[in-house]
């Protein structure tokens, strides 16, 4: 066999090697795809899809997250304000309530003082009045004993208040 | 350092595996009874193992398994078995030399179907079994569905690169996935073929022409059927005229007719061509230490070596371009149906 006739050999067109090649890609093309293939790219996708998921939602948990975040700091402040309020206005109360109860104290002090007053003026006026009759009667007594004359009581007396009520109304006194 | 220990056994075993199929090609001669000088006997042997036949010899070192005589099981004279004889006479009659090139194909055109599986198609038959157990030894998943384990974890990432980066990528996202397990199968069809071809002792099924015919035919279908199913019947050959002026069209749809043949007819002879290539070159070098010199193993066989793990990046390579090239023609036809003579043809 010479080679050119080998070198033929190979370049050499087998039709039955053509059909059995495709029998057997056939074969296997079917095979695969319904064994291997088909399993193997549904396991990709359902991966691929599951981690598209996780992406998703832990994409939108958190957005969640965030707007929580967002709606406890807004709580909070608006807490700390309601409190800061609060304070203020309890301070406020206070405040109030204090002076309401100064005013009270210092109206009630007065009252005491105006009662005093009062007590006294009145207290004052029965001593003068006392000290009146009591002069009247101290120089009714002296005038008995200079003029050794007993004088009709009811007259001289009314005499002497006289005299002691002007006496009274003059600036002096 | 590994890579360096590594590099020296493939070497071993690359001289090792030469040193007996050289010795036995030897033999060859004999069994012609003729004395042959060293270069016809080695390229004889060469020629003899790229070529497909219906002996499976394993040319393996120190193992001699004996051949598996496909003749013999599956019919040895026409007439028995899968060697129909439809015209009486039609396989033993003379080709003229004109025929010689395509002698198989003149022969079954005059009646005789020789429909018996030779090397290749036991190469491949090989590789499909191989391709399988790497399958099943790659079946490992936990329960969210994640690949345990190396094959699982290769399986995987190539189908995802095929799907993403070749169907994906040339077909599109909408119409990607449904040629996606066509494409798959084509990229570990050849793979597998390809790299069983670089095991000592197998025969690369992709070398051999009628097996990367088959597959450039069962691509040209698939284009055709992605066109007709994207655009109709009508806007399929519709779209062979072209957008041109009326008077341009005939000649434009033998342009397109002819453009339809001429891609697949690419796509085959690039595969076979660089299978046949690769492992011939490989041998050649080799045969270099029985033709010339014992010592050109100082430089044959480092070379060969290089050309083995160049051999192993071409395998994948090829089934790669295959499988993309087949992706993109099948885009192209998917494409007739969504832009109707658009400006951006792809061709």
């Amino acid at each position: 066999m010479n080679s050119l006739v080998l070198a033929s050999s190979f370049t050499d067109v087998k039709p039955g090697l053509i059909i059995w090649t495709w029998i057997t890609f056939i074969v296997v093309l079917f095979i695969l795809r319904r064994v291997a293939w088909g399993p193997l790219l549904k396991s990709v996708e359902d991966r691929e899809k599951n981690i598209v998921n996780a992406i998703e939602s832990a994409k939108r948990e958190r957005a969640e997250a965030e707007k929580l975040l967002a709606e406890q700091k807004t709580a909070v402040a608006q807490a700390r304000q309601e409190a800061a309020e609060q304070v203020r206005k309890t301070q406020a109360d206070l405040e109030k309530f204090r002076e309401e109860l100064m005013a009270k104290a210092r109206k009630e002090a007065d009252d005491l003082k105006a009662e005093a007053r009062r007590t006294i003026d009145e207290e004052r006026v029965r001593a003068v009045a006392d000290v009146r009759a009591e002069a009247v009667k101290l120089s009714l007594q002296v005038a008995e004993k200079l003029l050794s004359e007993r004088l009709d009581d009811a007259k001289h007396q009314q005499l002497a208040s006289q005299f002691v009520t002007d006496l009274a109304k003059r600036p002096s006194a | 350092m590994k890579q360096v220990v590594g590099l020296i056994v493939v070497a071993f075993s690359l001289a090792l595996l030469a040193a007996p199929a050289f010795a036995s090609s030897g033999s060859h001669g004999d069994e012609h009874g003729a004395p042959k000088d060293k270069a016809g006997a080695s390229s004889e042997f060469i020629l003899h193992h790229v070529a497909d036949d219906t002996e499976f010899e394993f040319e393996l070192p120190f193992v001699h398994l004996p051949p598996i005589h496909l003749a013999e099981l599956f019919g040895k004279e026409p007439g028995q078995g899968l060697y129909l004889e439809r015209v009486p006479g039609a396989c033993s009659a003379p080709v003229d030399a004109s025929q010689q090139a395509f002698e198989s194909l003149f022969r079954f055109v005059n009646g005789c179907w020789d429909l018996r599986p030779t090397k290749a198609v036991l190469s491949m038959w090989i590789a499909m079994g191989l391709l399988a157990l790497v399958l099943f030894l790659g079946r490992g998943r936990d329960q969210n569905g994640v690949p345990k384990g190396l094959f699982a974890n290769v399986v995987e990432s190539l189908v995802l690169f095929v799907r993403d980066e070749i169907a994906v990528a040339n077909i599109g996202k909408d119409e990607g996935p449904r040629y996606t397990p066509y494409l798959v199968t084509v990229f570990f069809f050849v793979a597998s073929m390809n790299y069983l071809g670089l095991i000592p002792g197998f025969y690369t099924a992709t070398s051999a022409l009628g097996v990367t015919i088959a597959l450039s035919v069962a691509t040209f279908v698939m284009t055709q059927l992605a066109g007709i199913r994207s655009a109709g019947v009508v806007g399929f050959f519709a779209h062979l005229f072209g957008d041109v002026p009326v008077w341009m069209k005939p000649l434009m749809f033998v342009v397109e007719f002819l453009g339809l043949f001429t891609k697949p007819f690419a796509l085959l002879v690039r595969l076979f061509a660089n299978m046949l290539a690769g492992h011939m070159v490989l041998f050649f070098i080799l045969s270099l230490i029985f033709v010339v010199h014992l010592g050109a193993s100082v430089v044959s066989v480092p070379l060969a070596t290089g050309l083995y793990l160049l051999e192993l990046f071409v395998a994948i390579l090829q089934a790669y371009i295959f499988t993309l090239l087949t992706a993109l023609f099948i885009g192209q036809g998917v494409a007739l149906g969504h832009h109707h003579h658009g400006d951006d043809h792809a061709h």
